[in-house]
């Protein structure tokens, strides 16, 4: 998959379980700090990205990611 | 003790120094009597004393010349050097050595009394129904037996004979001050028995108690405490202002603060400060320090309340009959609420304020917050924060017992079979839910609780992870006390001893097989146990089981769950069991280490260097909250996962030399 494509599919999740419809997104963005997930949150973006890309992350380095960029890139050792 | 008459000589001279008696033949002395340190007093009744002719040395405050000064004493014994002073009204005690009592308007015993003992406490249902009888010797298994085991009436009724039967032996017309005891600055105390060196100073009114204080553990009464029906065990601290009514206060107990409680017992090393609590079930370790926090009709251990935290029992219909449960290592989040009933998952952490009824007890750690206007649950979230972690770790060494006999037994394992059974649940329940909910459907709802559907895949692979932790963990542990060389041998070791394989239960800090659970209650009914001496020994032989009766249940789990035989296990069956530990207990570690992570980020900053720029709030930060990677917490984490790398590594070298059947003796296998 193009890593384009692999955006796309990201910034979809993080639309729809941190409600950021309007808003505009950078890689650099960070999920806490940027963008405001709490800690339920960030589970919630490991298992709508799991569920998106039909893949299943190493639970622990998946909570390593830290910023859109970075989701991008992980992801992409998936898929 | 031999008592005599006084002489003349020593009537005459208290006479000369004030002291007065109707009839001085009741008056009894002993040994080599000196009146020389008994000023003003006044006897009555028959009053016994022994020499005053010794320092006295209380458990607490220095040293004193034995003596009785300005007091009025009747109908008491002193067996030893005491120092009595300012003391208006003392009557009915036997007095041990060493003991002060100064400045107490009034200490008597009026009337038969059990001192406490056998008083009824509506614990748990304020509309009753689960009442529990205080005594001195009340454990917390004890005490869950008499008020969750009402589905056995007859073990119920025979209990109650055992304690009723053990509380008569306490009743008396005579109070103790045992030796060592030191009561100063109280206004009123009536029918209290005290233990070796209690110490009370400052209690307002004591009615009806027991101080069961131990030299090892003394226990303390202090400033402003008003307590009527209680029992007050060692190493217990009682004081600023706490009211207590109808209550035992367990070992190494801390309430204050003015708490004020009703109707509750607190079992070892609890802590309630500022707030209030009624007919409560404190297990060990149950926690409340906040000023507007109820603990009302809830079964707790191991629990932490949030400042605020409430619970309502009344639905304004039949009264206020519902009770809650929350089982161990449960943490309330500032101003939580919860609607009785309702069950809580053990380690699981509530916030928010929920008006549904729940029942989450088949998912362990997990957090329940509301989202959208509904009670939700996010299973697993807690087995990879910091907080369970610490808490793990903090129990054991808080333990404040002093005393050499520990009246509630504790299990302090995180991992037991009772919580790894829930976990097990807890993934089959998920499983199922995800298998059958559509994509479209945003929650799922499960028994009272809403869960996102999006995270039932997630939330059981977090169950997974600690159960392939447990699994592994499990066998080294078992593997570490034990030799062998062969295959044959390790299977022959790893063969349980016990039988027991079914479900376990919590008796508030006593983890244990249902099943000798019911075998203690068959004794109690069946007359077997018929002192309550015995029911705390049974108990113990239970909680000093545990491990025996862990591996059991393991082997059985073991080959159900993940198919390996423990008897025919295969080396490469071993070997995986112990690879799966290596990952799984770094991942949960790596886990932790990342929610560590959250202390030292960006938000945790706010505030900081509130006068300066970036470099001044780094600065401010670095000294107040030091850094992440020399944090005492997550370097032991970082420690812990290079020796489990090592552990798995020594340990799967060892399982690949062992010799097999075939190498041993290759000629008869063939």
């Amino acid at each position: 998959m193009e890593r384009n494509d692999i955006k796309t599919k990201v910034l979809k999740v993080i639309s729809e379980v941190l409600d950021t419809e309007g808003v505009v997104i950078g890689e650099d963005d960070n999920f806490v700090f940027d963008l405001g997930a709490d800690s339920m949150q960030s589970l919630q973006l490991v298992a709508g990205f799991e569920e998106e890309f039909n893949i299943e992350m190493d639970e622990d380095k998946a909570l390593e990611v830290q910023t859109v960029g970075a989701a991008v890139d992980f992801i992409a050792q998936y898929v | 003790m031999k008592y005599r008459n006084l002489t003349d000589s020593e009537i005459t001279a208290l006479l000369s120094q004030g002291c007065f008696c109707d009839d001085w033949t009741a008056v009894r002395v002993s040994g080599p009597f000196n009146p020389a340190h008994i000023h003003s007093a006044r006897f009555e009744g028959t009053v016994k004393l022994c020499p005053m002719n010794q320092e006295v040395a209380p458990g607490e405050g220095a040293p004193k010349p034995s003596g009785l000064y300005s007091c009025y004493i009747k109908d008491c014994e002193i067996q030893g050097p005491v120092y009595i002073s300012q003391v208006g009204r003392l009557e009915g005690y036997t007095i041990e050595k060493d003991v002060r009592i100064e400045n107490v308007s009034s200490l008597v015993v009026e009337s038969p009394t059990a001192f406490g003992n056998g008083t009824e406490i509506e614990v748990l249902n304020e509309g009753g129904g689960r009442e529990v009888l205080i005594f001195d010797q009340l454990t917390a298994q004890i005490a869950y037996l008499m008020a969750n085991y009402r589905h056995e009436p007859e073990m119920i009724v025979r209990l109650k004979e055992l304690i009723q039967d053990y509380c008569q032996r306490k009743q008396s017309d005579r109070g103790v001050i045992q030796s060592g005891a030191s009561i100063r600055d109280v206004q009123t105390i009536r029918n209290v028995n005290f233990g070796p060196k209690a110490l009370v100073s400052g209690a307002q009114s004591l009615e009806e108690g027991t101080i069961s204080s131990t030299e090892a553990a003394p226990a303390h009464i202090g400033e402003g405490v008003i307590a009527k029906h209680f029992i007050v065990l060692s190493g217990a601290q009682v004081d600023s202002g706490a009211i207590l009514d109808k209550c035992l206060v367990g070992q190494g107990v801390r309430i204050g603060k003015q708490f004020s409680a009703e109707n509750s017992l607190f079992f070892a090393n609890c802590e309630g400060f500022h707030g209030e609590a009624v007919s409560l079930f404190a297990g060990p370790y149950t926690v409340t320090h906040h000023k507007s926090s109820l603990l009302i009709a809830g079964m707790f251990s191991f629990f932490n309340a949030g400042s605020g935290s409430n619970q309502s029992n009344h639905m304004y219909k039949l009264g206020p009959l519902h009770q809650g449960w929350l089982e161990r290592g449960c943490k309330t989040g500032s101003f939580s609420y919860l609607l009785w009933p309702c069950r809580i998952g053990a380690f699981s952490v509530v916030m928010d304020k929920h008006s549904s009824n729940f029942d989450t007890s088949e998912f362990p750690f997990s957090y329940i917050t509301l989202e959208d206007g509904k009670s939700t649950l996010t299973p697993a979230m807690n087995l990879f924060t910091v907080g369970t972690r610490r808490d793990s770790e903090k129990w054991p060494r808080r333990d404040r017992r002093k005393d050499p006999d520990k009246l509630d037994l504790i299990h302090f394992e995180l991992f037991s079979p009772y919580i790894v059974t829930k976990m097990i649940r807890g993934s089959e329940i998920l499983q199922k839910l995800y298998e059958e909910t559509p994509k479209e459907q945003k929650y799922v709802k499960y028994k009272g609780v809403s869960i996102l559907r999006l995270l039932l895949k997630t939330c059981r692979k977090y169950y997974q992870i600690a159960l392939k932790k447990y699994y592994g963990e499990q066998l080294l542990k078992r593997l570490e006390s034990r030799s062998f060389d062969t295959l044959a041998g390790l299977r022959e070791i790893l063969q349980p001893q016990e039988t027991y394989t079914g479900d376990w239960a919590d008796m508030a800090g006593l983890l244990a097989p249902r099943a000798v659970i019911q075998e203690i209650t068959e004794a109690i009914k069946d007359g077997q146990i018929k002192r309550i001496e015995q029911l705390r020994a049974r108990l113990k032989m239970a909680y000093e089981n545990y491990e025996e009766y862990t591996w059991a249940w393991y082997v059985h789990t073991l080959e159900r769950e993940t198919g390996t035989a423990i008897g025919q296990a295969t080396q490469g069956q071993f070997i995986e069991l112990i690879q799966d530990w290596k990952a799984n207990a770094a991942k949960l570690n790596n886990m932790i280490l990342k929610d560590a992570e959250k202390e030292f980020d960006q938000n945790s900053r706010i505030g900081f260097g509130v006068d300066g720029d970036e470099e001044v709030k780094e600065s401010d930060f670095s000294r107040v909250r030091g850094a992440y990677d020399g944090n005492e917490f997550v370097r032991s984490l970082q420690a812990e996962n290079e020796a489990i790398e090592k552990k798995a590594a020594d340990w799967t070298a060892r399982l690949e030399q062992l010799l097999t059947p075939e190498i041993r003796n290759p000629s008869k296998d063939r």
